[in-house]
């Protein structure tokens, strides 16, 4: 037998505890009900494992889930999964679910609860949103979730109640790198072609941990194809691990880096000049900016040598335009991120990247396609006709998108997240009193653990409603369970990319406990309200049938094959052969395509003020005094502590999936990562225990003693050390990666950051 | 003209990210309860000294050896061999001696606690690949990390894949003759 023991021993990098297996039903057993035989039926849908929402199919025999796996038609990923993906099943069926609505009726926090009807939690919570709102004014509640398709209706429910305060967890993920794209392109819909690239350099951005399987495969094949990826981690990440090259770099100075990376694209004459000439503007700015630049300075700064960033600059530029500098995820190290993010955008301009395969492009959604064509010639998500929303009385709390306010680049769509505990706890600009958390769970997810944990014990209302007692929840006044994705028919999700394209979730088994649909309880609770007018839909057909335009063969197309497409190749407006094919499938094109056989018209009519790409931005300029990025270092830590830094493993996402069953057996809890040297100086080995303490927070972790990070970092994957007793598995296990990070908000893009300085001892 | 099948299968270590969707699937698939497996991918590493690194990765399951040492022993005749190549237990007239499980040299087998039965991969034989699908692990890979296929076919993926890869075979020198195979790690590793 394999043990599971010898798995962690040999896996310390991804399993690490040994404590025996808990107590809970085995699954697999359990959701096959014993049977092997009998009919099955396979559902087509979309995964919530992770937000990469990957097209699924699931197999269903005597109406239990028997095995999810990817969508065979679905190309990008080719029937294949994530672990995470293939554990729904386990999710599905856990006992450890919320079952019932609850009503808190001891201390908050201390779960006590009582089981009500959907009914009477909505009654109590209709009631409290009321007083709030006759109290304090509609905007003293705020709202929050995960981006995605569910957003709108959250974000409906209280725009009909009259605040303007919603956001979703964008802030605490890829919030700079949407900033700096949408001050360059005017938009932030950009993509990268991994599957066609030639040279991948990856800051931080971990594929193959944070797992997106169909960028996966397009890395993949990649390197495949003879492509070269090159991983810049200050962590040996299995990234790194599978990468040509792995440079440690110093946390925090990854700006250095590709400061330099331009400053020798510029120098040697390295950049696309007809692309920089023809599309862009500021090029002057950015060329006086970086020569102070050199490599030998950045080697200095970033501890990778001047003749590595030489050599790869060369090596990007020789393969250019099939060459990528990945603008990355979340890995905000400094609060320069912004400055970051755009000199990343900027690198990719110099190489000339732009609608060309193997490079970035336009995600070319219906409306995109539509605006280029003239008329509309495939059909968007339409949305119902709703009244109008009441105009808040007071601007957001958080600055974001609001003139004048220093957050005002921040996209309102998205707001600033861990500007709601401050404004609960600070009571600037006004008091927040009450809290609606859909699928959102801030108390391990923004930075600070306790103190989001002061503000939510502080709040009048706290509303949750998730799949698991997640440790917001626990501090709920009422907790509303949702069904999970497997159980809960959706309205369709716009999934275009290269091209159009819709994906629809479908139900694949009847709900297993009395839980409902996000769009069920929005409605429900919003008639409750008074407000049932901005839902206007009766169920599910009707909100599809709305959204494809009243096209039922789409309708159709959606429920057979899982997604809507229109038969469009990926067009690359700078790429003659799928510019021809575009003109085949849509003729009315035709006179958009130029002698070279582009439609590169779109480039230079961008949203911008310019209308061209702006690699110097005068927006910023005005906002923050730096139209081009500059680099000022930063300290993260202080003499005698080590930078403390996180990432992603690819058995969880983000504060989500560690009570799933399957996936908490893989991967049951974290330990910190320490360099051999930093181990000997606290005279530590691998699973003792160690005091790690920030400015913020403390906590006992177990030490993995490795050559995989820097000696002056220690690391560890995050999500995990959970507070709610409620995740019975997942519970106390592992390192709190919040807990260290103090709150903060990076300038102009509104990210929080994600490292912090620690001292560590001995326990 | 039909010729007698030989099922084998690959395993690129390169391609693998150790993200154990395989293991899980197999799982799902299986029926395999939550505290034993048939499948697991151990990640091995990082080892070497920093900053030069590798990491190795490694399928954990039965290798499907042409002489099956766990055959011969069963006293019951529960473990056999099926006539493509597939080394079966037949859960039915398995008494749980465990002496195909001590025969194994790659510890590939287990009880199984729900039914007693001596169980690991069975290249899903009987709900997938008799059925003219792949094997639950390799359908799932989302790096096509392994390849499946009839090794008697010289023109099937998996005999494509064997000509042009440098493929070996887990403790060679026991002389078992695994069809399951390994590509090593292309930065090191232990080939
Ligand atoms: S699914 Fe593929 S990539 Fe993932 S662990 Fe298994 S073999 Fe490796
Ligand atoms: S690997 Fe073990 S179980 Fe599989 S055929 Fe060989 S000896 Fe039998
Ligand atoms: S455990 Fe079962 S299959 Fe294995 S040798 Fe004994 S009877 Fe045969
Ligand atoms: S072939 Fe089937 S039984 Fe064997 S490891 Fe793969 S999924 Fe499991």
């Amino acid at each position: 037998m394999i043990t599971r023991r010898s798995f962690l021993k040999l896996s310390g990098a991804v399993a690490a505890s040994l404590s025996v297996a808990s107590m809970f039903p085995d699954i697999a057993t359990w959701a096959a009900g014993g049977k092997v035989e009998g009919k099955a039926d396979f559902v087509r849908s979309f995964c919530e494992m992770c937000t990469s929402r990957c097209p699924i199919q699931a197999k269903v025999v005597d109406g239990k889930a028997v095995l999810v796996s990817g969508n065979p038609d679905w190309g990008a990923t080719g029937g294949t999964l994530c672990a995470r993906g293939v554990s729904g099943q386990s999710q599905l069926y856990d006992p450890q679910r919320i079952q019932k609505p609850l009503i808190r009726v001891g201390e908050r926090g201390e779960g006590k609860w009582k089981e009500v009807s959907y009914e009477e939690a909505y009654d109590y919570i209709a009631k409290q949103m009321q007083g709030i709102k006759e109290k304090y004014g509609p905007e003293a509640m705020a709202f929050g979730c995960r981006k995605g398709p569910h957003m709108s209706y959250l974000y409906t429910f209280a725009k009909a109640y009259g605040s303007p305060n919603t956001h979703n967890h964008e802030s605490t993920c890829p919030l700079a790198r949407t900033v700096g794209l949408e001050v360059t392109f005017g938009t932030a819909g950009l993509g990268l072609d991994y599957g066609n690239c030639k040279y991948i350099v990856s800051l931080g951005r971990n594929y193959f941990e944070g797992i997106n399987v169909a960028q996966v495969r397009g890395v993949m094949n990649c390197i495949n194809k003879g492509g070269k990826l090159v991983s810049i981690d200050p962590r040996y990440s299995l990234t790194s691990a599978k990468a040509h090259e792995w440079l440690p770099i110093k946390p925090g100075t990854d700006l250095a880096l590709v400061l330099a990376l331009n400053h020798v694209f510029i120098r040697d004459g390295l950049y696309d000049k007809d692309f920089i000439t023809k599309y862009t503007e500021g090029f002057e700015a950015v060329k006086a900016s970086v020569t102070s630049y050199t490599p030998a300075w950045a080697e200095k700064e970033t501890g990778i040598k001047a003749a590595d960033i030489e050599r790869i600059a060369k090596e990007m530029a020789a393969v250019k335009p099939k060459a990528i500098l990945d603008w990355g995820w979340r890995t905000t190290f400094t609060p320069e991120e912004f400055e970051l993010r755009r000199a990343i955008i900027i690198g990719n301009m110099l190489l000339g990247n732009l609608e060309v395969p193997g490079g970035s492009f336009f995600s070319k959604g219906p409306g995109f396609i539509n605006g280029l064509v003239g008329k509309p010639v495939v059909q968007g998500i339409a949305g119902f006709k709703t009244p109008p929303f009441p105009k808040p009385a007071k601007p957001r709390v958080d600055g974001a998108g609001v003139k004048g306010h220093p957050m005002e680049l921040a996209p309102a769509g998205d707001g600033i997240a861990q500007a709601v505990p401050e404004s609960i706890l600070t009571e600037k600009p006004y008091p927040i009193k009450g809290y609606f958390a859909y699928r959102y769970n801030p108390v391990v997810t923004m930075p600070q653990t306790n103190r989001v944990i002061e503000a939510m014990k502080k709040l009048d209302l706290l509303v949750v409603c998730d799949i698991y007692m997640s440790d917001t929840a626990m501090f709920a006044d009422v907790v509303l369970p949702e069904s999970t994705y497997l159980e809960r028919d959706e309205g369709f999700n716009d999934y275009s990319g290269g091209v159009p394209a819709f994906t629809l979730r479908q139900q694949v088994v009847k709900p297993v406990y009395n839980t409902r649909a996000h769009w069920q309880i929005f409605k429900e609770l919003s008639e409750k309200m008074g407000l049932g007018a901005y839902f206007p839909y009766t169920n599910i057909d009707d909100i599809r049938l709305t959204q494809m335009g009243g096209k039922q063969d789409l309708v159709k197309m959606g429920k057979e094959k899982g997604f809507v497409n229109f038969g469009m190749k990926p067009l690359f407006l700078r790429d003659k052969n799928s510019v021809a094919e575009f003109v085949k499938q849509f003729p009315d094109a035709q006179s958009l395509v130029n002698e070279q056989g582009y439609i590169d018209k779109y480039l230079t009519n961008l949203k911008t003020p310019s209308k061209k790409i702006e690699l110097m931005s005068q927006v910023a300029q005005n906002v923050f005094g730096r139209g081009v990025p500059v680099y000022r270092p930063i300290q993260i830590a202080e003499s005698g502590q080590q930078l403390f830094i996180q990432g992603k493993t690819g058995l969880h996402t983000n504060g989500h999936t560690h009570n799933v069953p399957w996936l908490h057996e893989l991967m049951p809890e974290n330990r910190l990562w320490m360099h051999p040297e930093t181990a000997s100086k606290l005279g530590v080995k691998t699973d003792d225990l160690v005091e790690m303490a920030s400015t913020v927070g403390k906590q006992q972790v177990k030490a993995y003693i490795t050559e995989g990070v820097r000696p002056d970092t220690v690391f560890c994957y995050m999500g995990f050390g959970r507070v709610s007793p409620g995740l019975k598995r997942a519970y106390k296990k592992g390192v709190n990666s919040n807990l260290m990070i103090p709150t903060s908000t990076v300038p102009v893009c509104g990210i929080t950051l994600q490292t912090a300085g620690v001292t560590l001892k001995k326990v | 003209m039909a010729t007698q099948k030989r099922y084998g299968m690959l395993y690129d270590s390169n391609k693998c990210i150790g993200c154990q969707a395989c293991s899980t699937a197999c799982r799902a698939e299986n029926k395999v309860p939550d505290k034993v497996s048939r499948l697991q991918v151990w990640i091995e590493g990082p080892k070497g000294k920093y900053p030069d690194l590798i990491t190795d990765f490694h399928r954990k399951s039965c290798v499907m050896c042409d002489s099956a040492p766990c055959v011969p022993v069963c006293p019951t005749g529960a473990s056999y061999t099926t006539s493509d190549g597939v080394t079966l237990v037949n859960e039915k007239f398995c008494v749980g001696c465990k002496y195909c499980i001590a025969a194994c040299p790659y510890q590939a087998r287990f009880l199984n606690p729900e039914t007693g039965a001596a169980d690991k991969c069975t290249f899903c034989h009987e709900t997938r690949v008799s059925r003219g699908q792949k094997p639950a692990c390799v359908s799932i890979c989302p790096t096509g990390a392994l390849i499946f296929g009839d090794m008697n076919d010289s023109k099937s993926d998996i005999s494509l894949a064997l000509k042009s890869q440098r493929a070996v075979k887990p403790k060679e020198h026991l002389g078992l003759k695994p069809k399951v195979v390994t590509v090593p790690n292309w930065r090191g590793g232990d080939a």
